[in-house]
């Protein structure tokens, strides 16, 4: 039985080569079916692993109640010196305080790919901010002066958007920048950023003394709590406090799950019509092979054999489309650096990233496509009439 | 029996193989036609724009405010014909997540420069007089169930009153249409009430939108308006309100460009396997098209039959899948609330047409190799053969 399985399965995938055309076509229709979904999940999988790589668990951030957005918040500096004082908030050897009050201004920059302008985020942060990134450093140059107009850039703003290399002049609205430094997060959003003093933005934008956000170091992961109990009882703050972590991966949410939202569909639709293909190719392999089907057959060959034959052949058909797109779109797209408005309404970088689930869903849906494809010419390489052997074409 | 029968037995005499030929063109044209009645609503920003109308914003960037006094000093610069602007309101309703897109303007003047807003004239009226209105966008009132006569608080996740409270309470004394495809997903209210209010940043405007006597003064006049702001504290950035639409666009990415991919693989997937189909269905056929020269068809005439199969075939299928991207089209469009969110969605002419200009180049690309091959077809040697 086995080996009868074996012998026909063997005819047919050697035979590929008689029906090069009509195989390739199949291969090359799931090969793109397959790309295009990896495609989607590869946008969407990269743009969530740059939000989710985001923060920490032990630092919080607090914006002004209601606002849901750093860009919309707005906090006094009573607020920072309140939360200074707030219970879970850790302190460094010197007994100050891990806590960063942070400007947030929106800027123009210009994208290298499209050469329009895009919205960056221009932080303004004081000393304590670098204490409360994790992995942060200077990859070229130093970090800015206090009181002086220079900043220093993300060096994902410096890969998607021009005129931000080390040295360079920038015009933002009236007042002129220097680049004097390059930083690295490890590739999280604040790499999006370009930094500056806040006192000097404070006061180029008419801010007095306000902030928009406060990020604190806490003391230990569960010192949110207290925290955020001390928010609900001391009257003179109105604040919504959350930890990092969690407040970039709810910016992830929306935009990852529109892109599989669209990708998906997609994929299935297209799907379909590569089953069709699928379908018609080992259909005709079946009607090709008529006369050596029933040969087998009236040999003593069952036709169960017979369909697992042709079902192999699609399988492998399918298979082979599935790989040449998932190395297609590896080689073509994993680690292309891309940038898109993200929830904080400025740019945020990510890389395309080709993950090994996305890659294992591809091929499984390559798989059901040859399944399906492979199914009704299967069952009726099954029932090929052994009468067929004296047929002349 | 004439030509055309000839084809037709010819393409349907495998019935399974045209069927499944038809499903695969019909599946990428399908793809074809939605994919362009979502990117018609994604571009129409652009392509709604009025031509002599122009858009001026901070040149920080157009988040950044500008001094509410900058409406007045453009009103007379040359060439401007009307001038009105608006501040962004951030505004939602009940909850953080119900957000309404709300915008605080001069109503009279805002009205002048966006003559596609309709509204019955009492209602234009009353939004103009009425200080507590909020004029609300088709759209919008029926996605919140809103009507004439409804009092409601709108939050901003933005501004805050001098007493804290981030709510404004509304008169809904207008509800406005947009002519033809023009979006009507989004509210309006008088500045001053809210700007009076104001516990920061009063006496600001985010944008101001300039009508120019014509749009060969575009230029002019946005120079003049940039010059009139430049090295003061808030410099301005003055585009056509196509450009500033269309720069808004990029900032998502290049759609237009994935969207090319998407629809590039469908189409590749369907010419590669129609394609080697044809092959394969007219070399199968070599006997009988030599048995058709001996009957005295001309080669000429054996060409045209093949290349009319398979533009028949693609044309059948290309047909079938525009037509169901357009009742899908129609069906989404229909589903409550998308027009809020997608306004304007309908399929578009200018796509349907280029679809069956795409079938018409479909059934010609295929069929051409095996069309040449049946032409060369020689009877000796195929009818020898067997």
């Amino acid at each position: 039985m086995f080996k009868q399985i074996g012998a026909v399965t063997m005819i047919n995938l050697r035979s590929i080569p008689q029906r090069a055309g009509l195989s390739l076509a199949t291969i090359i229709s799931i090969a793109l079916v397959t790309g295009v979904l990896l495609g989607f999940l590869a946008m969407s999988n990269g743009f969530r692993a740059t939000l989710q790589g985001t923060g920490s668990d032990n630092v919080a951030v607090a914006l002004r109640a209601g606002s849901q957005a750093e860009l919309n918040s707005g906090l006094s500096s009573e607020d920072v010196r309140l939360i200074e004082e707030a219970p879970g908030v850790a302190r460094d050897s010197e007994g100050r305080p891990l806590v960063s009050g942070e400007l947030y201004v929106i800027v123009d920059g210009t994208k290298r790919a499209s050469g329009t302008d895009a919205n960056l985020p221009l932080r303004g942060v004081g000393p304590q901010a670098l204490s409360l990134r994790e992995g942060f450093e200077m990859v070229e140059g130093r970090m800015f002066e206090p009181g002086t107009n220079e900043l220093v850039v993300g060096a994902s703003v410096l890969r998607e958007f021009s005129g931000f290399d080390l040295g360079e002049t920038i015009r933002l609205g009236s007042n002129e920048w220097v680049v004097v430094g390059i930083f690295s997060t490890g590739g999280s959003v604040f790499e999006s950023e370009i930094w500056a003093d806040i006192a000097v933005i404070q006061n180029l934008y008419n801010r007095g003394t306000a902030v928009q956000s406060v990020r604190a170091r806490l003391t230990s992961v569960e010192a949110i709590e207290d925290l955020r109990a001390w928010e609900e009882d001391e009257p003179r703050v109105n604040l919504d406090i959350e930890s990092e972590t969690d407040f970039f991966a709810s910016q992830a949410g929306g935009t990852a799950v529109l892109i599989e939202f669209v990708g998906w569909p997609l994929a299935i639709i297209m799907a379909i019509g590569a089953l069709a293909g699928a379908w018609n190719t080992m259909y005709s392999s079946v009607d090709t092979r008529m006369r050596e089907i029933a040969t087998l057959r009236a040999i003593g060959f069952s036709g169960f054999a017979a369909a697992v034959g042709t079902m192999v052949e699609s399988l492998v058909l399918a298979a082979l489309g599935g790989l040449v797109g998932a190395l297609a779109i590896y080689l073509l797209f994993n680690g292309v650096s891309a940038s898109t408005l993200g929830s904080g309404f400025t740019q945020v970088v990510f890389s395309f990233a080709v993950t090994g689930g996305s890659v294992i869903a591809g091929m499984v849906m390559a798989v059901v496509i040859g399944f399906f494809g492979g199914l009704v010419p299967a069952i009726r390489s099954a029932y090929v009439p052994l009468l067929t052997v004296h047929r002349s074409e | 029996m004439n030509d055309l029968t000839l084809i037709r037995k010819n393409l349907f005499r495998k019935k399974l193989r045209a069927i499944l030929l038809t499903l695969s063109i019909l599946i990428a044209f399908l793809i074809f036609g939605v994919l362009g009645a979502f990117y018609k609503v994604w571009n129409s920003g652009a392509e709604l724009a009025a031509d002599n109308r122009l858009v001026t914003v901070n040149r920080i960037n157009f988040t950044v405010t500008m001094p509410y006094a900058y409406w007045g000093r453009i009103q007379a610069v040359e060439g401007v014909e009307a001038a009105s602007f608006a501040n962004w309101f951030g505004g939602y309703y009940q909850e953080p997540t119900r957000q309404v897109q709300t915008f605080a303007v001069d109503p009279e003047s805002y009205l002048n420069v966006y003559p596609e807003l309709v509204f019955e004239p009492e209602q234009r009226a009353a939004f103009i007089a009425n200080r507590t209105c909020l004029a609300v966008g088709r759209d919008i009132a029926d996605f919140y169930g809103w009507s004439l006569g409804d009092r409601i608080p709108l939050l901003s996740n933005i501004w805050q009153k001098s007493d804290g409270s981030s709510s404004w309470e509304f008169d809904i004394c207008a509800v406005f249409d947009g002519r033809e495809d023009y979006p009507a997903n989004y509210a309006m209210f008088h500045y001053e009430y809210y700007n009076e209010d104001l516990a920061f940043n009063q006496d600001q405007i985010g944008w101001i939108v300039i009508q120019t006597q014509s749009a060969d003064l575009n230029a002019s006049v946005a120079d003049a308006i940039d010059t009139m702001f430049a090295n003061s504290p808030a410099e301005t950035e003055t585009a056509t309100e196509a450009a500033f639409s269309e720069g808004f666009a990029n900032q998502f990415g290049n759609i237009a460009l994935i969207l090319l991919f998407v629809v590039g693989s469908a189409f590749s997937t369907i010419l590669i396997i129609v394609g080697f189909t044809m092959v394969t269905a007219i070399n199968e056929r070599t006997g009988e098209i030599a048995v058709m020269k001996t009957l005295g068809f001309p080669a000429p005439r054996i060409f045209r039959m093949v290349l009319s199969e398979s533009v028949m075939l693609s044309l059948v299928g290309g047909l079938l899948g525009l037509g169901l991207a357009w009742g899908m089209v129609t069906l989404i469009a229909a589903a409550p609330g998308v027009s809020a969110f997608l306004p304007g969605l309908s399929m578009p002419q200018n796509v349907f047409i280029a679809g069956v200009g795409l079938a018409v180049l479909l059934g010609l690309l295929t069929g051409i190799i095996p069309a040449i091959n049946a032409q060369r077809v020689k009877i000796v040697t195929a009818l020898g053969k067997q």
